[in-house]
C-alpha cells in the first residue's frame, strides 16, 4: 500500500455557495461530504441554526449547537451581510466564481437585493442557481410562515401515522421527529442541482432551479396518493405499521426486554412460510402446534391467522430479547427487525464493517467526536466528512484575503462596518 | 418535446423492483434518461400484488395503480435473465447503456454473473449502483428489508410517538420513498462523476444504513453528550417538549409551545390543524387571532417557560378555539396574521383541496392504456431550462419488447419471434396479452 493522497469525491472541484437555514443546510451536507467545496455564508454573528440545541455538554453557545454541527460538516463558512452594498458586492464576485448557489430566502428577497439569477447568470452563465423554500416561487401559500411539523401535517405524513385505537385511544395524528421535511426538501433539491449539472457538463449552461418543500413531501407518502386518485379510498392510522383502509394484522410485538420487534408475517403466510416459521419458533421449542402438518393446507393456515400471529408469534417474541428475535429470524430468511433506539446502532457491527461511523476532529476543543457516516459506498470515489462545520466567519481570511485579494486592512473596515 | 433532457441521451438498464428501486428511475426518466425495465411475469414484485387497482377493473400485470404512478417514464422489456440467451440480451443492453441499477438482495446480480467486475468488461465506464437492504459489504449483507423493517432497525420507528407509549412508526415505507430518493441521488452523482473524469463506479446503497444518518443530531447527543433517546418524555408525539420531563431539545427545531396538532370543526378523522408559535411575538399574533381571550392573556401564558410548563392547560385551550373554525379556515386566518398553521391533510385533501398543489400542477391527469385518465404525481422541482416531466405513462409488461429487441440492440423480427416460442421473452406456458400478439405479426 502506498500513502498516495486520498481519492478525491465524486464531486470534487465543484464550488457551491450555501445561503441556507434549517430547511436547506442538509442538501449543503450532502454536497460537502461528496467532495464539494461548499462556502457556506451567515450573516454576521451566525446562522440563527446555531442557537437551536442540544448543546456541548448542555451549554448553549453558538459553536456548540449539535444540530448545526451535524448539518453543516465539510464546509467553509464566511459571514457576510448582504443587506449592505460592499456585501452584494463580495458576493457577486464570488458567484462569479461558483458552480452552484444554493439558497433558502423568503421569495423575491434576493431579487429585492438585485442579485437573482438573470443578473447573476449575465457574469457566470454557467452558475446553477437552487432556491429550496417551503412552498416554491409562486403560488397562494408562497409566503406562508411554515415549520418541520407544518410540512408533515400539509405533506400528509400525519394522515398516515399514529396510533391504533386499542393503544392509545383519541391520539392525535402523529408527525415522526428528526427534522425529516426539511430532510424530504433537501434530497429532492440534491437531486434536481445533480441533474443541472449533469446537463451543464453536456451543455456548458446552467439554469435556475425552483424547489417546493411543500411537495416533495406531498411526494414522501408510498401509495396513499394512489390509493386515493384509484381507488377513493382514504387510508387509516396504525401503529407502527402500514395506513391501510381497514384494518390489517399487527407487526409490532413486546419482547422479552420491553422493546418492539417488527415482524412482518401477516399476508405471507402460505405453506412455505408457516414450515420455516415453525422451524424458527421450533429451535427455541415455542412452536406449539404449528409443526402441525394440517398448517400445510393454506385453508387451514387461512382459518388460523389471528392464531399463527397473536399467539404464537406474539409468544416467541415475548420470550425473547428483541436483538435476539431480530437476527435468528434473518438468519433464516425473514424480513424482521428490531425496533431500536438510534443509539443501538452504535454497537452494530455491521456499520462497523462497512466502516460508518466516523471520528471528526474538533482541533479547537482538542477533542474528536464520532459522527454518522454514509448512506452509500461509492467506491470509485468516496464519501468523507473532510471538515467539523466552521465556526463563524472562521474562513473569511482564507476566502476574501487569499481568495479574492482583499487586503487586511479592507477586511478589517469591513468587519467594523458589520459587511463581515 | 421542444426543451432539452437533463439527461437527454442517458440509458438506463433497470433491474429494479417492488418499490424503492423503481421510485429512483422514475425520477430519472423525468429528467429525460431512458429506462428500460428489466421484467419477468413469472417473477414480478411490483405490478402484483394490487391494492390499488381500480374498483372496476380485473387485478393483473397491468392495473396496479401504484405501479403506474411509480414507473411513468419508463420503457418495458420482457425477458428471463435467468437463461442463457436472456442473460446474453441483457449484456448488449448494458454495453450500450450508462448506469445499471437494481434492488435484490446482495449477491443475486453476481449469481447472475453481472457482479461489477463482469459489467465494467461490457461497458468500461458503467456507473452501477446496488440498493440492496443491507448493501454489499458488511456481515449482515445477506439480511433483507422493507420499508417497515428498515426504518424499525434504523432508529426511525423509534422517533415517532408518544412518552410510555410503544413506537408509534411511521405509517407508510418511508424508507421505500427515501431509498429511491437515494438511489436516484447515488445515479446522478456517479453520472456527473464519470462525465467529469471519464471513470464509472459501482455505488453500494443500503437501504438500512442510508436511514441511520437521517437521527444525526439525535446520535451525537449520544456520542458527543452521552444522552440516547431511551428516555423520559420522549417521544413527546407532536409537542417539542413533554410537560413534566426534563427540558432538552428534542430534535425538530426550537424548544417551544404552542407546538400541536388541534383538532378543528367537524371533527372528523382528518379534521386537525397544526400551530406553532416560534417565539413571545408569534404567541402574541395567535392570542389576537383568537381575539385576546382572558385565559391567552394570563401571565402565565406571556413567556416560553410559561407554556412550555403549562403545556396541557394551552393545548386544551387552544383546541377548544380551534374546533369553532375549518381546518383551511383556521390555516388562512393564522397565516394571514403571520401566525405558523398548517392543516393536515390526507391524500384526498392534497388532491382535491390543496390550493398551493392545485396552482403548482402537482397532480396531472395522463392517460393509461390499461387503467384510463388518472392524476399522475409531478415533480417538486423546476428547472429552467431542463424541466422535469412526465411523459410516458407506466409500461404495460413487456410492451417495448420488440422496440428494444428490434430497434435498439438490432435482431431480426424473425429472432424476435423465435425468442418469444423458445420462452426468453414471455413463459411460453403464459398467456399473451393482446399487444404482445401483435407485436409477433
Amino acid at each position: 500500500m502506498s500513502d498516495a493522497q486520498p481519492l478525491p469525491g465524486p464531486l470534487a472541484g465543484l464550488r457551491v455557495l450555501e445561503l441556507a437555514d434549517e430547511t436547506g443546510q442538509f442538501c449543503g451536507k450532502l454536497l460537502g461530504d461528496l467532495g464539494a467545496d461548499v462556502v457556506k455564508i451567515e450573516p454576521p454573528g451566525g446562522e440563527r441554526n446555531r442557537q437551536v440545541g442540544p448543546f456541548l455538554d448542555d451549554i448553549p453557545h453558538p459553536e456548540r449547537s449539535l444540530s448545526f454541527w451535524y448539518y453543516n460538516t465539510s464546509k467553509r463558512g464566511i459571514t457576510l451581510n448582504l443587506e449592505t452594498a460592499d456585501g452584494r458586492q463580495l458576493f457577486r464576485r464570488l458567484a462569479a466564481t461558483a458552480d452552484v448557489i444554493l439558497e433558502t430566502f423568503r421569495p423575491g428577497f434576493l431579487a429585492s437585493l438585485g442579485l437573482d439569477y438573470e443578473s447573476l447568470r449575465k457574469q457566470n452563465a454557467r452558475l446553477i442557481m437552487c432556491a429550496l423554500t417551503p412552498f416554491g416561487q409562486t403560488g397562494p401559500w408562497r409566503d406562508y410562515a411554515s415549520s418541520d411539523l407544518l410540512h408533515m401535517a400539509a405533506g400528509g405524513e400525519m394522515a398516515s401515522s399514529v396510533y391504533d385505537e386499542a393503544d392509545v385511544p383519541n391520539a392525535p395524528p402523529i408527525a415522526p421527529g428528526g427534522g425529516n421535511a426539511w430532510h424530504m426538501g433537501c434530497h429532492f433539491a440534491y437531486m434536481a442541482i445533480m441533474a443541472a449539472l449533469v446537463y451543464r457538463s453536456v451543455a456548458g449552461q446552467g439554469q435556475y432551479i425552483d424547489v417546493s418543500i411543500h411537495e416533495a413531501c406531498a411526494l414522501t407518502t408510498e401509495a396513499a396518493i394512489a390509493n386515493y386518485i384509484y381507488r377513493g379510498e382514504v387510508l387509516r392510522r396504525q401503529t407502527g405499521r402500514h395506513h391501510a383502509a381497514g384494518p390489517t394484522p399487527r407487526t409490532q410485538f413486546r419482547a422479552k426486554d420491553g422493546t418492539y420487534v417488527c415482524a412482518l408475517v401477516a399476508g405471507r403466510l402460505n405453506p412455505k412460510y408457516v414450515k420455516d416459521l415453525a422451524d424458527l419458533l421450533d429451535s427455541y421449542g415455542m412452536a406449539g402446534d404449528l409443526k402441525d402438518p394440517k398448517y400445510q393446507d393454506p385453508a387451514v393456515i387461512a382459518a388460523n391467522t389471528s392464531h399463527i400471529i397473536d399467539d404464537l408469534v406474539a409468544n416467541f417474541i415475548a420470550g425473547l430479547p428483541a436483538e435476539e428475535v431480530y437476527h435468528a429470524a434473518q438468519e433464516r430468511g425473514f424480513t424482521w427487525g428490531a425496533v431500536r433506539a438510534p443509539e443501538a446502532l452504535l454497537d452494530d457491527p455491521h456499520l462497523h464493517d462497512r466502516g460508518f461511523w466516523k471520528e471528526v476532529e474538533h482541533p479547537e476543543l482538542g477533542r474528536n467526536f464520532i459522527y454518522p457516516g454514509e448512506a452509500a459506498i461509492y467506491n470509485g470515489a468516496p464519501w468523507r466528512i473532510s471538515r467539523r462545520a466552521p465556526l463563524i466567519g472562521e474562513h473569511n481570511t482564507e476566502i476574501f484575503c487569499v481568495e479574492l485579494g482583499l487586503s487586511r486592512g479592507e477586511l478589517s473596515v469591513l468587519a467594523e462596518n458589520r459587511v463581515i | 418535446m421542444s426543451r432539452p433532457r437533463a439527461l437527454e441521451n442517458i440509458r438506463v438498464v433497470d433491474f429494479s423492483w417492488v418499490r424503492a428501486g423503481p421510485w429512483a428511475t422514475r425520477w430519472l426518466g423525468a429528467f429525460g434518461a431512458e429506462i428500460i425495465k428489466i421484467e419477468w411475469p413469472e417473477n414480478e414484485r411490483g405490478r402484483l400484488p394490487s391494492t390499488t387497482t381500480p374498483q372496476k377493473l380485473e387485478v393483473n400485470l397491468n392495473t396496479s395503480g401504484n405501479f403506474n404512478d411509480t414507473n411513468v417514464n419508463k420503457k418495458s422489456l420482457s425477458l428471463n435473465v435467468r437463461s442463457a440467451k436472456g442473460l446474453e440480451i441483457a449484456k448488449r443492453l448494458i454495453g450500450i447503456s450508462d448506469i445499471v441499477i437494481e434492488n435484490f438482495s446482495s449477491r443475486v446480480l453476481q449469481n447472475w454473473g453481472l457482479g461489477y467486475e463482469e459489467l465494467c468488461k461490457i461497458k468500461y465506464d458503467i456507473v452501477y449502483v446496488s440498493m440492496s437492504g443491507y448493501g454489499h459489504t458488511g456481515r449482515h449483507h445477506h439480511y433483507t428489508t422493507f420499508g417497515p423493517v428498515a426504518q424499525a432497525v434504523s432508529g426511525l420507528t423509534y422517533v415517532s410517538g408518544l412518552p410510555d407509549q410503544p413506537p408509534a412508526g411511521w405509517g407508510w415505507s418511508y424508507m421505500d420513498d427515501t431509498g429511491g430518493m437515494y438511489g436516484a441521488m447515488c445515479a446522478l452523482t456517479g453520472l456527473y462523476h464519470r462525465n467529469m473524469t471519464g471513470q464509472g463506479q459501482h455505488i453500494d446503497l443500503s437501504q438500512m444504513v442510508a436511514s441511520v444518518p437521517l437521527n444525526g443530531p439525535a446520535l451525537l447527543d449520544f456520542t458527543v453528550n452521552g444522552r440516547g433517546l431511551r428516555r423520559a418524555g420522549y417521544p413527546p408525539g407532536n409537542r417539542a417538549h413533554w410537560p413534566g420531563t426534563p427540558l432538552v431539545n428534542n430534535y425538530r427545531g426550537p424548544t417551544v409551545a404552542p407546538h400541536n396538532a388541534y383538532r378543528t370543526h367537524p371533527g372528523e378523522y382528518n379534521d386537525w390543524c397544526v400551530i406553532v408559535c416560534y417565539s413571545d411575538e408569534e404567541w402574541q399574533r395567535l392570542v389576537q387571532v383568537m381575539g385576546a381571550p382572558s385565559w391567552a392573556t394570563s401571565p402565565k401564558f406571556a413567556s416560553v417557560a410559561g407554556r412550555l410548563q403549562h403545556q396541557g392547560e394551552l393545548d386544551e385551550q387552544i383546541e377548544a378555539w380551534s374546533m369553532t373554525f375549518g381546518k383551511y379556515e383556521l390555516t388562512e386566518r393564522c397565516q394571514a396574521a403571520g401566525v405558523r398553521a398548517l392543516p393536515v391533510q390526507s391524500a384526498e385533501d392534497r388532491v382535491e383541496r390543496d390550493p398551493q398543489l392545485c396552482h403548482r400542477e402537482m397532480y396531472l391527469p395522463m392517460e393509461h392504456p390499461a387503467l384510463g385518465l388518472h392524476k399522475v404525481q409531478n415533480a417538486p422541482f423546476r428547472l429552467s431550462e431542463t424541466p422535469a416531466s412526465n411523459h410516458l405513462p407506466s409500461p404495460l409488461i413487456g410492451q417495448h419488447t420488440r422496440e428494444i429487441i428490434e430497434g435498439l440492440l438490432g435482431y431480426s423480427h424473425e429472432e424476435l419471434r423465435a425468442g418469444f416460442a423458445d420462452g426468453t421473452f414471455w413463459p411460453t406456458k403464459r398467456a399473451r396479452f393482446a399487444y404482445l400478439e401483435e407485436m409477433l405479426q
